[in-house]
């Protein structure tokens, strides 16, 4: 079995940074390497303000109340329990550049990379997973 | 009440906290202890049994009272190596035709989610205290879950003056007889 493991975060949206960080925590949690290659929107989800504010779905604005019901990490305390167990955050320079956004726009402790240096990490790793 | 080397309390908490929760505290164990982790997460029972197979942690068992889940785990899955066997032993199926004491030397967590009935509890690390509640004229069988525990326990018996002992091979993990719960 893989002790490595590949996350791409496409989208960044609220539910797409529990579907990410969740997976990632418990990966790592479990003893397992873990990075995670933020893309396009999926750069929200470690943006220094951005990430406060992520969005649900439209039309599913309902489940606010579920979130807080079931007493459900905030996607910031999910991010720091995720660095604290190791996680590495690459942002995906290409993007970065295409929104004119700079490393100081993110949270510390991020790394900035390309593609190729996500495939590098990947193709040792199982399973590979993309939100 | 079973009794634990460590609580945790994890409760309200949703996945992946109960998990997140015990990885961190499991550092602070030692080798062959025993952590209780209360849950209220549904999900926290199928979650911390596969992450502690995963880990290689032994997930004993999970008690529910009034909605909260007690889950049981033992750090570590490595029995303690033994140098020098104990020669006397018997075999598992042995042991149901003969008279002598059972004497199950795992923790009590352990020994809870499932014994053989009729059998002793002494965790092994309180046996050289509580050797007064042993007959020393009775056959004592001591068992474990996979024999190495009990072949410890077999020796220290041994230098207390106990002759009538054997170790128990294997353990709890090859026995398909009945099984007792107190839990």
């Amino acid at each position: 079995m893989s002790e490595r493991v590949a996350i791409i975060a496409a989208n960044g949206g609220l539910f797409d940074g529990y579907k990410v960080f969740n997976i990632a925590t418990a990966a790592a949690a479990s003893e397992k390497e873990v990075q995670i290659f933020f893309t396009f929107e999926g750069l929200n989800l470690i943006h220094k303000q951005g990430m406060h504010h992520l969005e649900m779905p439209e039309g599913k604005e309902h489940f606010a109340e579920g979130f807080k019901k079931a007493n459900v990490p905030s996607i910031p305390e999910l991010v720091e329990m995720a660095q604290e167990l190791g996680v590495k955050f690459i942002a995906c320079q290409m993007t970065m550049d295409v929104m004119g956004l700079s490393k100081d726009d993110f949270i510390e402790g991020i790394e900035v990379g390309g593609a190729v240096t996500f495939l590098e990490y990947a193709k040792d790793a199982s399973p590979t997973l993309t939100f | 009440m079973i009794q634990v080397n460590m609580q945790l309390d994890a409760k309200g908490l949703a996945c992946p906290m109960p998990v997140v929760k015990t990885k961190k505290a499991i550092t602070d164990l030692e080798e062959g202890q025993v952590v209780e982790v209360q849950a209220t997460d549904k999900g926290s029972k199928a979650d911390l049994a596969a992450w502690a197979s995963s880990v290689g942690h032994q997930y004993l068992g999970t008690v529910e009272v009034d909605d909260v889940l007690y889950h049981y785990i033992r750090k570590g899955s490595n029995e303690p190596e033994v140098k020098e066997t104990f020669d006397q032993t018997v075999s598992l199926h042995e042991i149901e035709s003969r008279n002598g004491l059972i004497l199950d030397v795992r923790e009590s967590a352990e020994y809870a989610f499932g014994h053989i009935d009729g059998a002793k509890s002494i965790p092994m690390g309180e046996l050289e205290s509580r050797l007064e509640e042993l007959d020393r004229e009775q056959e004592i069988y001591v068992i474990c879950r996979t024999g190495n525990r009990s072949d410890l326990a077999a020796q220290l018996l041994a230098k207390n003056g106990f002759t009538r002992v054997f170790n128990v091979l294997p353990g709890m993990n090859e026995w398909n007889g009945k099984i007792k719960k107190e839990i």
